[in-house]
């Protein structure tokens, strides 16, 4: 596994883990879910896509697996998933201690 | 040109206005700002180990070249973004499926 892989799954693991946690009910928003990752990968990927062609910075071939889709690091598309549901999960976890402390 | 540092600030303003149009207005609630002091401690670590490790490499033509540590001072403005419509989309989305 690339390192950009590893940390990407290790950003993952506590989010993704307690996502579950049954009285805080993420999942049962799951079509909002999807649609906002879906449209933060196509906004900030459209960003990443233009800016690696522009040159404003490149990947490491060390630090990926190599896999690209157009001019991005598979791993580059996995974050505007990763990172937005990681942020997701640490807002609702929020709101629902919130709650609960009132 | 220092692209990157303009498209990072044009991204920014398009957040604070998508957050006032979509009537979402996170930027008006008190947990939005903890949430962004506690999502601001990951980011460092995970940008932090990116930039770091030089698995992502920034061109020093394109950005005003301030760093906090490793993370150049853009990547704050673009994870401000990132971070922050995440949340305004998500809170739209879920209020539609709610009504």
């Amino acid at each position: 596994m690339s390192k950009y892989l590893l940390l990407l799954a290790g950003s993952l693991l506590f989010p993704l883990g307690l996502s579950f946690y049954p009285p805080l009910k993420f999942w049962r928003n799951f079509k909002a879910l999807l649609a906002t990752l879906s449209i933060i990968t196509l906004i900030f990927g459209s960003w990443d896509v233009f800016a690696a062609w522009r040159g404003h910075w490149y990947f490491d071939s060390r630090g990926i697996c190599g896999l690209k889709i157009i001019n991005l690091p598979v791993e580059e598309w996995l974050f505007f998933m990763v990172i937005p549901f990681c942020c997701i999960f640490t807002w609702e976890a929020l709101k629902f201690i919130k709650a609960k402390l009132k | 040109m220092k692209e990157y540092t303009c498209l990072s600030i044009i991204f920014a303003i398009l957040t604070l206005l998508a957050d006032k149009w979509s009537r979402v207005n996170v930027f008006k609630r008190k947990e939005f700002y903890l949430f962004i002091v506690i999502i601001l401690g990951f980011k460092f670590l995970v940008n932090g180990y990116l930039t770091q490790s030089g698995i992502v490499v920034y061109n020093p033509e394109y950005f005003l070249g301030i760093r906090l540590g490793s993370i150049p001072l853009e990547d704050f403005i673009f994870g401000f973004s990132l971070v922050s419509l995440s949340v305004i989309f998500w809170e739209k989305f879920k209020e539609k499926r709610e009504c």
